[in-house]
């Protein structure tokens, strides 16, 4: 009845699943679940289907196989967040496409299931897994446990540091992109400027920055941004708010709209989800306003026409980065890499409707500025206290 | 409550047909709430294997749907990238640690996390069942088990700034538990004055307390016990002392044997108040017919309020249970064990006992869901899916027998129940 090329096939992955997974099944659930799959291949298999079970085994042998084997453990939103687990996986990808990587995923559901996942990546002989890539700050407690109890293993974190010596730290410098977009905005307050829904009031020059939560994380931003406009115009206004929330956007358009009633001309925020209520204000306001983490001008395209620009924080190269470390072998336990600027960590992105329309002399001190942090020669703050 | 629709039905006659077809659903749910336990066994593994067979044709569906690298099945340009055998392989087999493996041990790490998820699903299961058996929909046991859990990790931290060594040992996990029951006793017993004293919805009041709970503990552990070395929302850790000890198992598994065994003990309790005691009687009664209980003597105000605040301590144990034990440490973003509760009370036709089964079934399924993201490339939204069908199935047969039950009491063939149901219509 049924193709036996492709049951084959199939039992070959299964029982390579198996092995794979040490896992060992009772022969009457194999064959019942062979009999039964075999099946699905039906008439129109035309034994191809032993490819599945090929591409697997590559993995488990390491000679032929890939260069490296990279388990990804993401932060408790999971694939599809539009933000910084999409941005990882990015990395991931682009990883696997450029460097001869594979890499397995796993998306927990809520804290506690960070270090069990953790684990089995790190218990798992084979595969044997190079290096773990644990997404998002929440993992860090979780990570300082696993790495303890698995040496051997090396490990990866995003947005937190880890003292361990097999666990490198990947965090960003989002004080240095932050000072070119207070750059840019205290020119464009400096001067008439509009562009889509926006423009710039002559007779004030004031900018404004939306916080979510305050802290180490986001008093980077502040202080880059501050310390950015203050290069740019000595005389430039800078209003502060913090919403105590990220995922409050009423809260968020408040804040940003009183701003923008007292004269401010352009809002950064650094407040996720809150900052959704910044564009809005933003529109309403008929000003502008600057976005964060991705480029928002495409993720919130309904507020392009406000979103002069975006702080975008690459996730992805965070994990590129530590990927290609890995397979050119000089990964670094226990080292903290900050990516900034240089390593692409943090960029300044132009937004897609209204980039175009930014002084060409504006961009062009934006990218030299940037050379200058590059160089060393301007040095960014990352308190807000020292601006 | 009293003015039911069958007993309208019967005084003003609509068109014979739908009257008709309407009392033969009613008998066949009157049958349905009269099966035996054997019988009930029966249906849910029936349940069960259907609803497999459900989740196969989706995973299969979805599978030829799904692009990916390394497709299972490839025939001609038709690709089929998820194996649904291996699916429900991973789901139920690698939840309790592959039992058919050789080298099994029952104290394996896999099997160890679907007795820490049960553990502290059979606490939330036994506070939604008591306040339903009672006749009151406790929706609010997530922030009954909030409160406790944060009353539990901030009582274990103050009293581990004053006392250490063998007397914290022996004192601070008592102490947590009792922290929690208080804590979420009191927050059940907001909702369960204000339906006693001024007949406020309960639905409505605990779930609106279940957000209440969830902005509290956020500005409690943000503003004033936060951790400073942490970027998470979170308190610190719990001395060691505060934290269940991991009797047998792997203490890397967050799970202990302990608190498993003191869950049984509060399940046989929870079951001896329902069904051996006056006060159990009397919160049955009301739950069946507070007319007839009112009646018979009953002070509902104060069975409601008595019901409400025990429900949430059991919650709030719950909540203790899961800091002492799993986190160690108050962290914001508490899972939904509250909500999950709902369905093991449901799905365990209310009964302690039962409820045990139910939470076990989740905690392999929630566990299982873990072991099916690191095996395979099915996306999570797929394993809800799957979980979702599973839960579907086996609960609502139990549903409608709750129903059936119910049913049955207003029938008006039974003497007792036509006087009662008769006498409030005229």
């Amino acid at each position: 009845m049924c193709d036996t090329e492709v049951f084959n096939a199939y039992r070959h992955r299964w029982w390579d699943m198996s092995q794979r997974r040490r896992t060992f099944i009772s022969s009457v659930g194999t064959a019942t679940a062979i009999g039964l799959a075999g099946c699905l291949g039906g008439d129109g298999g035309d034994g191809s289907g032993g490819d599945g079970g090929d591409t697997d085994s590559d993995g488990g042998d390491g000679d032929s196989g890939p260069a490296a084997r990279v388990g990804m453990v993401y932060a408790t939103g999971g694939l599809g967040d539009g933000s910084f687990n999409d941005q990882a996986q990015t990395g991931a990808i682009r990883s696997a496409d450029e460097l001869n990587i594979e890499y397995d995923e796993s998306q927990p559901e809520a804290v506690q299931d960070f270090g069990s996942l953790q684990q089995q990546y790190a218990q798992s002989s084979n595969p044997d897994y190079d290096l773990v890539c644990c997404i998002g700050f929440l993992q860090a407690d979780a990570l300082t446990e696993t790495a303890s109890q698995y040496p051997e293993q090396d490990f990866m974190i995003v947005d937190s540091v880890v003292e361990a010596d097999n666990v490198g730290s990947y965090v960003f410098g989002e004080h240095q992109g932050s000072f070119l977009i207070g750059l840019m905005a205290a020119k464009l307050t400096s001067q008439d400027f509009s562009a889509g829904t926006g423009s710039t009031q002559s007779d004030s020059t004031s900018v404004g920055f939306v916080g979510g939560v305050e802290g180490d994380l986001i008093g980077r931003f502040e202080a880059g941004y501050k310390a950015g406009v203050k290069h740019a115009e000595e005389d430039v206004d800078v209003q502060t708010a913090y919403v105590g929330d990220f995922n409050d956007p009423s809260g968020g358009q408040e804040a940003a709209l009183s701003m923008y009633e007292s004269g401010a001309d352009i809002v950064y925020h650094a407040a996720g989800n809150t900052g959704t209520g910044v564009f809005r204000a933003a529109q309403e306001a008929e000003r502008f306003a600057v976005g964060v983490d991705r480029d928002q001008s495409v993720t919130k395209s309904d507020f392009s026409d406000v979103i002069l620009a975006s702080m975008v924080k690459r996730v992805d190269n965070a994990v590129y980065t530590s990927v290609e470390s890995v397979v050119n072998d000089n990964f670094e336990g226990g080292a903290v890499n900050t990516l900034g600027l240089e390593q692409n960590g943090v960029e300044a992105v132009y937004g897609q409707q209204l980039g175009s329309e930014i002084p060409q002399g504006v961009k062009d001190e934006v990218s030299e500025i940037r050379q200058s942090i590059i160089d060393g020669d301007i040095s960014v703050p990352t308190d807000p206290d020292n601006v | 409550m009293s003015d039911s629709d069958p007993s309208r039905n019967g005084d003003d006659p609509p068109a014979p047909d739908s009257d008709d077809r309407w009392s033969q659903y009613r008998q066949r749910l009157i049958r349905l709430g009269q099966t035996s336990v054997g019988e009930r066994i029966l249906i849910a593994v029936s349940a069960l294997l259907l609803s497999i067979v459900v989740g196969t044709v989706i995973v299969t569906a979805a599978g030829l749907m799904a692009t990916c690298r390394s497709p299972v099945l490839t025939f001609g340009s038709t690709t089929l990238c998820y194996d649904p055998f291996y699916v429900f392989n991973r789901l139920f087999l690698g939840a309790l640690g592959d039992p058919f493996a050789g080298g099994w041990s029952p104290l394996n790490a896999q099997f160890a996390a679907t007795l820490r998820e049960t553990t502290i699903l059979v606490f939330t299961g036994l506070s939604v069942a008591l306040a339903f058996r009672a006749g009151i929909f406790n929706i609010g046991t997530q922030g009954q088990l909030i409160i406790g859990a944060l009353a539990a990790a901030l009582t274990v931290l103050w009293a581990g700034s004053l006392v250490s060594g063998t007397i914290a040992l022996v004192l601070f996990i008592p102490l947590g538990l009792l922290a929690g029951a208080i804590g979420g006793g009191l927050y059940g017993a907001i909702p369960g004055a204000l339906k006693a004293y001024a007949d406020a919805n309960e639905v409505i009041t605990t779930i609106m307390l279940n957000f209440v709970a969830v902005r509290v503990t956020l500005y409690l552990v943000r503003n004033h016990f936060a951790d400073p070395t942490s970027q998470a929302t979170q308190t610190r850790t719990l001395p060691v002392e505060g934290q269940f000890p991991s009797i047998l198992f792997d203490p890397r598994t967050d799970f202990s044997l302990l608190a498993l065994l003191i869950a049984l003990v509060f399940v046989g309790g929870v079951y001896y108040l329902l069904e051996h005691t006056a006060f159990g009687y009397d919160l049955r009664t009301a739950g069946i017919q507070p007319a007839a209980a009112e009646y018979g003597g009953v002070d509902s105000a104060r069975t409601i309020l008595k019901s409400l605040t025990l429900s949430g301590a059991l919650g709030g144990i719950g909540g203790a249970v899961f800091v002492m034990m799993t986190l160690g440490k108050f962290q914001t973003g508490i899972p939904s064990y509250g909500f999950d509760g709902i369905t093991v009370s449901i799905l365990a036709g209310n009964n302690p006992i039962g409820a045990v089964f139910a939470a076990l079934l989740f905690g392999v399924l929630k566990s299982g869901s873990n072991v099916v993201a690191f095996a395979t490339n099915v996306p999570p939204q797929l394993v809800g899916v799957l979980r979702g069908l599973i839960i579907l199935f086996v609960a609502m047969p139990e549903f409608f027998r709750i129903i059936g039950r119910r049913l049955a009491a207003r029938e008006p063939d039974s003497p007792a129940a036509a006087t009662a149901g008769g006498g409030a219509d005229d």
